[in-house]
């Protein structure tokens, strides 16, 4: 992967904005954040004919092989999607496409500093009491984005749904990463879906824009547990908005090694806080079928992780680590869905 | 090997986070700390690898010889567990892991009890493997 540079970076920025003079990258360096995109902060200054700017920026870079199918304009896209409809996130700045400045397209964020992201974190003592506080903030912005009318956000750049065809669409769409990705037999997560293609849910309540990654350790919040931003779009899709509650029920996300989904609280008050703030029920059948689904989904991911190193397309540590760490939790989670564990 | 293999491991992973984590920042402290988690799931794999596989072989091959009398179809391999080479009880392993896929779901829309009792042989075994193949610092 071709190296990421101040130099290059000051040299684009120069290009692609003539109107910019006095242009300094600094501080450049690569965060320790996501298997799926190379994520750097640096700080930015330069002039322009409004006087002088000093901005604190994070840059993302599609690798040239990952364990999630996406792209960076689909990323960019779903930020400015949802932008100012009451979930928060970061203002997207610049989208290059062109993968010859830096080796991989790249897109520009504002940087929010001073907060946190950190999912184990909140399993130290010192985090506890402000867990209740965070939970409620965290399924409440995703109850939040749920009750958002799709007709009010331009989704143009997604694939298309609806609320009859989204599961089967995801069901489909994750039985072939595995089968793409394959790293080996795997007879739990095959009974699953044979299971779940005989038993499928009822159609969604609405359709909504899903996060597809909304989890502990992908939004940053202060010292005293205010959610500040979502983070990580990449896999944003149109769907049904259990999939984002089902994905945050995810045993393998149960940081604090116990029942509480995200390692913030048990699932009941997170169905709680949810239905109230999206205004929605949920029906306990359509969300066990969604809660297989994102085994699925997982085990798709932790296979690609597997494969792309295995293929040697991709050798960050993390995809080694994570198809270790999350294959065989993943199936037993399965086998606890389906009542075998 | 001498030192004993886990224990090697496990001292490794821990001077990686204690001696070498605090020195590095960011991306490479997040790298070194996973390499720390991965040493230790080396440990304890080498440990068990081959006895896991051997015990989960022979499971595999008794429910497929099973599945064979009943549904028709070939016989599975005479002795998986063969050669003992982790690399060769995986091959192996393999092997059946996808002839358990065949098998199960030729059976599970099978209605009559021997097809419903072997479908759960077949649950108890996935069962059994997932425990078999416990990750210790895994979430779940």
């Amino acid at each position: 992967m071709k190296a990421l540079t101040e130099e290059a970076l000051t040299t684009y920025l120069s290009r692609h904005s003539p109107a910019w003079r006095d242009i300094s990258v600094s501080g450049l360096h690569r965060l320790p954040l996501g298997a799926s995109r190379e994520t750097f902060r640096f700080d930015l200054s330069y002039t322009d004919d409004s006087g002088a700017h000093n901005d604190r920026l994070i840059l993302r870079r599609d690798p040239p092989a990952s364990n999630v199918d996406s792209d960076r304009r689909h990323e960019y896209e779903s930020y400015r999607a949802i932008h100012g409809h009451g979930v928060p996130v970061p203002r997207m700045v610049l989208l290059e496409e062109d993968p010859e400045p830096f080796g991989g397209a790249i897109s520009l964020s504002e940087d929010l500093r001073g907060f946190h992201n950190s999912e184990y974190q909140l399993q130290e003592p010192a985090w506890r009491d402000r867990l209740p506080h965070i939970a409620q903030q965290f399924w409440t912005s995703m109850g939040i984005l749920a009750a958002v009318p799709v007709e009010n956000l331009d989704l143009s750049f997604m694939k298309p749904s609806t609320v009859s065809t989204t599961a089967m669409q995801e069901l489909d769409y994750w039985e072939d990463t595995l089968d793409r990705h394959d790293v080996g037999p795997e007879p739990i997560v095959r009974a699953a879906i044979r299971w779940m293609r005989r038993n499928p849910p009822p159609p969604a309540q609405k359709l909504s824009m899903v996060h597809g990654d909304f989890r502990a350790g992908n939004f940053l919040y202060d010292d005293s547990g205010n959610l500040i931003a979502v983070l990580d779009w990449e896999m944003a899709h149109m769907g049904d908005p259990l999939e984002d509650l089902a994905w945050s029920f995810a045993r393998v996300f149960c940081f604090g090694k116990d029942d509480r989904r995200c390692g913030l609280a048990p699932r009941e008050d997170a169905i709680a806080i949810w239905e109230k703030a999206s205004g929605l029920q949920v029906d306990p059948k359509a969300l066990h079928w969604w809660e297989l689904l994102i085994c699925v989904k997982g085990q798709g991911i932790w296979n690609s992780c597997a494969h792309v190193w295995s293929e040697g397309t991709n050798r960050d540590v993390i995809h080694a680590y994570a198809a270790w760490w999350l294959r065989n939790a993943q199936d037993r989670a399965i086998l606890e869905l389906m009542g075998k564990l | 090997m001498r030192p004993f293999v886990p224990a090697a491991t496990a001292d490794l992973a821990e001077r990686l986070r204690t001696d070498i984590v605090p020195e590095v920042a960011g991306f490479r402290a997040g790298n070194v700390g996973m390499t720390a988690a991965m040493l230790d799931m080396i440990g304890q794999e080498w440990d068990r690898a081959a006895a896991r596989l051997v015990e989960e072989n022979s499971a595999m091959r008794a429910l497929l010889v099973r599945g064979a009398a009943l549904i028709g179809g070939p016989q599975p391999l005479d002795d998986p567990n063969a050669d003992l080479h982790v690399s060769a009880l995986e091959a192996a392993n393999e092997a059946l892991r996808q002839g358990l896929i065949t098998l199960q779901s030729t059976i599970e829309e099978r209605i009559d009890d021997e097809a419903r009792a072997l479908d759960e042989a077949i649950w108890d075994e996935l069962r059994r493997s997932v425990e078999r193949r416990r990750i210790a610092s895994a979430n779940f």
